[in-house]
């Protein structure tokens, strides 16, 4: 600014030009070096050339590149008419469109005037197999030309249908003349295509008018309920509501009671499954789950439910209950016979807990081993042992074994019993000898020896009782196999 | 330009109601032109006072030595010996006379616009006769030689100004109440069902004010025209002011009429409310009284009053069902002979897709009270209510501004070819 006004001043006053200071700048500032990348100008002009050494240090920031969003030059829009293919007419519209875009191109929204496909039938064709007594073909001319000029859209048909000189007709009937028109005409008319679109497309032309007419009916009747009658019906859901909800709060104590009274054997089944079977508002749930539904029912409340061990199952599962023959149908006794099925009766465990629910949980079998009577228990362990077998635990708890581990333990009880018994005769026997024959104490005194002798182990006689047991075990079972 | 299915040819569209004529270009959301409808006319003596019409926008009709003053400054600016008509009565025009003036002002004054070179979108109430909408189609390509026209329903294109292909259209105007169904943009002329009810409220908000009531005198309604000066006085004591007595032999009993009913009209809009909950005494005294003041410079607070008016587009009094028994219908009355009407099947839709449009339904509370009244007897409504004035004024006209920008319309025109080649049955055959 200051420059040339100066030298404006100059001129006006007609001075000699001088070198002003402006002069030798003019030249100069070309040689003058760039101002380096990624520094302010503002900065730049502060510290002029006398940063060099901050060149090297001003790299210029690696920004993300400004999107390009076309906006840079202007864009030139012209008036332009246009031509719809869409109209049969000449009639030119116009609108604006981008310069550059060809003109009298197809008008982009031509595209979205699409007809929908109608039947028509001839003369020939409605006499043929469109006949109705209900309906003159005028009428059906018109109610199919309502049809097209709605798009079928059937409220608004049956809205503007006024047939001069026909009868009142619902959209019901127009829906039902209409589309079983169609029908036949499908059905009648030489096909091109194959079968399964064929059948397809009468589907599709499918109208129950008896189901309809029902339907609007019920909605009918369901809309016109009094105010009454909908808040009688809200109590009564809501009153269901409460029981339900008593029903389930119920039986959640009752699952507690029976888990702490009876622990594991309670069997306590699904909670969730028991709320269904209880609920009792069949009308809330869903189709696809009555089915399942069913057969929890079944599952709680029918005892002989198969307690399936299948031969995929694990070998642990076993139930130690003896096979009890039910009445059951050749068919399904055929059936469990091929899957390996045994059904087992479940013991009433106590009256406690003989209600619906008290049902027979699945069970390891492997749990269920007998255990031998506590007297005797010790002594029937000892004899198991002598044997090389436990009687707390079997490697294969399969039904088999079960039941001969079973008859073991009878057979080694009966053992223990017969020999208690013939112990204590002896004992008697002696008691009696020597009550016969010499003083009795002494006798008293080896005949308590002999006694302990025997519960105790004593490897002198360990041979012979061993022998004996397996003797009388084999006679026992090979007794129980033929019972069996 | 395809995705947004908007394609603007610069069309005008014409909505006239019974109150006021909007015009303006499609695809604006307000009418550029807005102007009442009734127009005064003087009857000229022979061929003498022809200077007078020099400043007004009025238009001569040469036969009938009228002139016509239509527009903003029409009926509202005094002027001796002029009357007022109303062309529209219960939405229909009746008399297509001064139809012309009235559009050309709109067009040419206002907007200052061609309409010969523009397309034309004109409404029409549902319950239009076929004769009413070919003289329409006649005034526009013979007089104002449109390209295009097109007449379409104000249910209609209320629902479109909702954003709703389906709908039942709720419409309180200023002389007719309607309750038009939407079905996939097509009225169901079954279900709809109309009511002069907002004239039973205005009848009852002008006795309400002119007739004596408990605690204040009847109030005078004098146009402002007539008054020289007034003084301010305070609540509810006498006005005083002074008439201007120059001008009261000039008076019609029309132009005082039309008066009277803008000064009710403005009395109704800016007091009278309706209850949320259906009438009750005490809730009704609960609310705050307004004021309001009169031309003559009377004021007075109106309390319970003020619902009084509102209360009669929900319910009639048994005493007022006694001593008229043609009574127009209440909206409730309204809305059920709609839905009656209608298949069972669309009745739940159409509940939930409920437009709530029109000037007169403006009375504060309108919208709540309906809502309450609807759920106290179906479970599943829906109310589109625009807050906004004059999306809710004038959804005819927005609903006309959509449809007009709209690419996939421009195939409906009817062109003036197409007018010259089938004459007024296209008409019929193309605005369904």
């Amino acid at each position: 600014m200051a420059g040339p006004s100066a030298a404006d001043v100059r001129s006006v006053f007609s001075l000699p030009s001088t070198p002003g200071p402006s002069q030798p700048k003019a030249p100069a500032a070309p040689e003058r070096a760039r101002k380096p990348e990624g520094m302010s100008r503002e900065l730049y002009s502060l510290i002029g050339q006398s940063a060099p050494t901050l060149v090297a240090q001003l790299a210029k920031p690696r920004l993300k590149q400004k999107p390009n969003l076309g906006g840079g030059g202007r864009v030139k829009w012209e008036w332009r008419s246009f031509q719809n293919q869409a109209r049969s007419d000449g009639l030119r519209l116009s609108h604006w469109v981008k310069a550059g875009t060809p003109s009298d191109g197809e008008y982009p929204f031509a595209k979205y005037n699409v007809q929908n496909p109608t039947y028509t039938y001839t003369q020939d064709e409605y006499t043929k197999f469109l006949t109705d007594k209900e309906w003159t073909k005028e009428e059906t001319d018109y109610l199919f030309d309502l049809v097209r000029q709605y798009d079928q859209r059937f409220y608004v048909v049956a809205d503007r249908y006024e047939y001069p000189g026909g009868p009142p007709r619902s959209m019901e009937d127009l829906k039902d003349r209409y589309f079983s028109v169609c029908r036949k005409l499908v059905r009648d008319r030489p096909w091109p295509g194959d079968e399964a679109t064929k059948s397809q497309i009468l589907s599709s032309f499918s109208f129950d008018k008896e189901r309809e007419v029902m339907r609007k009916k019920y909605l009918e009747s369901l809309e016109s309920r009094t105010q009454e009658e909908i808040a009688e019906e809200e109590a009564l859901f809501t009153e269901l509501k409460r029981l339900e909800q008593n029903e389930r709060r119920f039986k959640k104590e009752r699952d507690e009671l029976l888990r702490t009274v009876l622990g594991i054997e309670s069997g306590l089944p699904d909670v969730q499954a028991d709320e269904e079977v209880v609920s009792g508002a069949p009308q809330l749930e869903s189709i696809s789950t009555t089915t399942t539904k069913k057969t929890k029912k079944k599952g709680v409340t029918e005892p002989d439910t198969p307690m399936s061990a299948g031969p995929s199952a694990s070998n642990a599962t076993v139930s130690l209950a003896p096979p009890v023959p039910k009445k059951q149908s050749a068919k399904s006794a055929a059936y469990d016979a091929l899957h390996c099925i045994h059904r087992t009766e479940v013991p009433q465990l106590t009256t406690a807990t003989a209600t619906k629910a008290a049902h027979q949980p699945v069970y390891l079998r492997s749990y269920k081993l007998p255990a031998p009577k506590s007297a005797n228990a010790h002594k029937i362990a000892q004899v198991l042992g002598e044997l090389g077998v436990s009687s707390t635990r079997l490697v294969m708890p399969t039904k088999d074994n079960c039941q001969k581990l079973e008859a073991l333990l009878e057979a080694a009880t009966a053992l223990v019993e017969t020999k208690k018994q013939v112990d204590k005769i002896d004992q008697e026997i002696r008691l009696a000898q020597e009550r016969l024959g010499q003083g009795s104490a002494e006798g008293d005194a080896d005949g308590e020896a002999e006694d302990d002798t025997m519960d105790v182990d004593e490897p002198a006689e360990e041979g012979g009782r061993s022998q004996s047991v397996v003797s009388a075990r084999s006679v026992r079972s090979s007794r129980g196999r033929k019972q069996s | 330009m395809v995705n947004y299915g908007g394609d603007e040819v610069s069309a005008l569209v014409l909505d006239i109601g019974t109150s006021t004529i909007r015009a303006g270009y499609a695809g604006d959301d307000t009418p550029k032109a807005v102007i009442p409808t009734c127009y005064g006319y003087t009857e000229e003596q022979g061929d003498g006072d022809v200077s007078m019409e020099g400043s007004e926008e009025g238009a001569q009709l040469p036969k009938k030595k009228t002139t016509l003053y239509v527009g903003q400054n029409g009926p509202s600016v005094w002027r001796a010996g002029m009357h007022v008509a109303h062309p529209v009565q219960n939405s229909l025009i009746t008399d297509f006379a001064p139809i012309p003036a009235i559009v050309s002002h709109a067009f040419k004054e206002v907007m200052r616009t061609d309409p010969s070179e523009h397309p034309v979108l004109v409404t029409e109430p549902a319950w239009n006769t076929t004769e009413n909408r070919e003289r329409m189609a006649e005034i526009m390509f013979e007089e104002f030689d449109v390209p295009a026209f097109y007449i379409a329903n104000t249910g209609v294109l209320n629902a479109f100004a909702a954003g709703k292909g389906s709908a039942l259209v709720i419409d309180v105007g200023q002389s007719t109440a309607s309750v038009t169904p939407i079905v996939d943009g097509f009225v169901l002329r079954k279900g709809l069902s109309h009511s002069g009810l907002p004239q039973l409220i205005y009848a009852h908000a002008k006795h309400t004010l002119t007739t004596p009531q408990p605690g204040r005198p009847g109030i005078q309604l004098i146009p402002h025209q007539l008054i020289a000066n007034r003084q301010t006085v305070d609540a509810t004591f006498p006005p005083k002011f002074t008439l201007r007595e120059d001008r009261v032999p000039g008076v019609t009993d029309s132009w005082r009429s039309w008066y009277e009913a803008r000064e009710v009209d403005e009395w109704v809009q800016s007091v009278a409310g309706v209850l949320d909950q259906g009438w009750n005494d005490q809730a009704a005294a609960q609310r705050g009284p307004r004021h309001y003041e009169f031309p003559t410079g009377y004021n007075t607070y109106f309390g319970a009053e003020r619902f009084n008016v509102g209360e009669l587009y929900f319910s009639h009094t048994p005493q007022l069902v006694a001593s008229n028994p043609n009574l127009p219908k209440t909206i409730p009355a309204l809305i059920s002979s709609a839905l009656t009407a209608c298949d069972p099947d669309i009745r739940q839709v159409l509940l939930g897709n409920i437009v709530l449009t029109g000037g007169g339904s403006m009375l504060s509370g309108f919208a709540d009270r309906l809502s309450a009244e609807l759920q106290r007897n179906v479970s599943h409504v829906k109310i589109h209510a625009p807050g906004n004035p004059s999306e809710r004024r004038y959804g005819g006209w927005l609903g006309g501004s959509i449809l007009a920008s709209l690419g996939t319309f421009h195939q409906l025109w009817i062109s003036k070819e197409e007018w010259k080649e089938h004459g007024k049955a296209i008409i019929g055959q193309r605005c369904k």
